[in-house]
């Protein structure tokens, strides 16, 4: 996942700020605590996302307190109290997704990036390691190293549509959602949503490496489908950030649903309108 | 039954307006037009009954005996199939059993492929979330047979998804910034121009 699941800041209430902020830290706790104090260094927007939706059906935030923060012992910071395993499996996707994106990385970058990724490797392979046995978090990782497997393979398959390319991500996620419904409504609507993002998530990386991909021959799913027109990926990506946002209303949100609230309607959004400006601003530049 | 004001997620004090707008954005919310077609239209369909009940028993406990009116007719969207060739088709999208549905189109003969052929196999994308493919399909059912309400109206779903229009977020491109109009350029001569006042009142 890259960072696009972010606030609106400027829309959001103080006091909702604050929790996003108490959970941001909170994750980053977590993270050192799990794993490694290297580790905090992975935290992502995704990831606290994912922290906060979980606690947020979970029901398991349970106030916050105020510590000293570690990157800045004189400052004490907020962090959000969670009575559930909201913040492990939120820090476990981030050490096994980290850690497969760096084998993706390796697969196909540059040299210089290609170097860095070997010598970070073996750390975020133990680290892996330590989520996947101690912490039993086995079917995530299935999860995510079977969406890069399929990746994989689409990629290099002759029939690759922009559906196709995109369906590994949006499989992954909907499988990481599907586990916490406790009926079989709920995993259907899990299962929509975490499809939908994940496909939007997918899409809109896409649409923001389009030119740089163009420029290095990389594999770009826009490009593969010969549709490079900014006003029809916008549509693509609008379509799926709708289809989630008609699930993600399905779902029983109490705790956190002003801050969610503002990702879809303006977040998300937000920086889609980035995405796609930037992309005008290249073509009429060249 | 839930507590009808936390259906409504409004507290018991609540003022009688305060229950209606509540209600109305839900209402709108779980809208069967925002499902048209979705896996999830029944479970929509269901909080809408939720929340109608909801809403009827807060206006009858309050002593006002007002219904919403509302009646649920999502069902209409596969109300004329049975005449169809594609009738089991028809059940098992309706069902959410899709592979099925693809097998036996899939095996339908090049010369049966029709605009329902057509519009059908986008229905079996649209559902599995494969949007680009769907809306391919959904185009040459309509181009096929122009006239047919069922293929027109799926396809101005798709394009009314395509816009995102909720949030406020339709604005034109750039409008994520507030004060983005101010360059650098505006900020120099605000400060002359200032520059010039103080040194006039000095």
């Amino acid at each position: 996942m890259f960072g696009y699941l972010q606030i609106q800041k400027s829309e959001l209430k103080v006091c909702e700020y604050d929790s996003y902020k108490a959970i941001y830290c909170g994750l980053c706790k977590q993270l050192g605590k799990d794993y490694s104090f290297l580790t905090r260094f992975i935290l992502s927007y995704d990831c606290t996302f994912y922290a906060m939706l979980l606690m947020s059906v979970s029901r398991s935030c349970k106030g916050f307190v105020s510590k000293r923060c570690i990157c800045n012992p004189l400052k004490k910071c907020n962090f959000a109290l969670c009575n559930s395993d909201s913040y492990n499996k939120a820090a476990a996707f981030s050490v096994i997704s980290a850690y497969y994106k760096l084998k993706d990385n390796i697969a196909d970058s540059r040299l210089l990036k290609k170097l860095f990724s070997y010598i970070s490797l073996p750390f975020f392979s133990h680290w892996r390691k330590k989520a996947v046995k101690k912490r039993g978090y086995i079917e995530l990782d299935n999860i995510v190293s079977d969406m890069l497997s399929m990746q994989f393979e689409d990629e290099a398959s002759d029939v690759s549509t922009i559906d196709t390319s995109a369906h590994p991500t949006a499989l992954m996620l909907a499988k990481i959602f599907e586990r916490e419904a406790e009926t079989e409504i709920d995993r259907r609507v899990y299962y929509e949503f975490g499809y939908h993002i994940g496909r939007w998530i997918y899409l809109i990386d896409a649409a923001d490496d389009l030119n740089k991909d163009i420029k290095n021959k990389n594999y770009n799913p826009f490009v593969r489908a010969n549709k490079t027109d900014c006003n029809y990926i916008q549509s693509v990506l609008s379509q799926s950030l709708a289809r989630a946002y008609d699930a993600y209303n399905l779902m029983n949100i109490i705790d956190f649903k002003g801050i969610l609230d503002n990702m879809f309607l303006l977040g998300f959004p937000a920086i889609q309108n980035k995405v796609i400006s930037k992309l005008k601003t290249e073509v009429e530049n060249e | 039954m839930n507590n009808p004001y936390q259906v409504l997620g409004v507290s018991e004090n609540a003022t009688d307006e305060e229950i209606k707008s509540a209600y109305r954005a839900l209402a709108k919310k779980y809208h069967p037009d925002n499902y048209t077609n979705s896996p999830l239209a029944d479970v929509a369909e269901q909080k809408m009954k939720e929340i109608n009940e909801a809403y009827d028993t807060i206006n009858q406990m309050r002593q006002k005996g007002k219904g919403t009116g509302s009646a649920s007719n999502t069902n209409s969207y596969y109300g004329n199939a049975s005449g169809s060739q594609f009738y089991n088709v028809r059940i098992y999208i309706q069902r959410n059993m899709i592979n099925q549905a693809e097998q036996i189109l899939d095996t339908t003969p090049q010369s049966n492929r029709t605009a329902e052929w057509h519009f059908l196999k986008g229905m079996c994308a649209y559902k599995k979330g494969f949007n680009e493919q769907a809306m391919n399909y959904f185009t040459t059912a309509c181009n096929m047979d122009p006239n047919n309400s069922e293929y027109r109206s799926a396809l101005n779903n798709m394009n009314v998804q395509r816009n995102y229009n909720y949030g406020g977020y339709n604005q034109p491109y750039g409008n994520d910034m507030s004060g983005s109009n101010c360059t650098c350029c505006d900020v120099c001569t605000a400060m002359m121009c200032a520059d010039c006042l103080c040194s006039c009142c000095r």
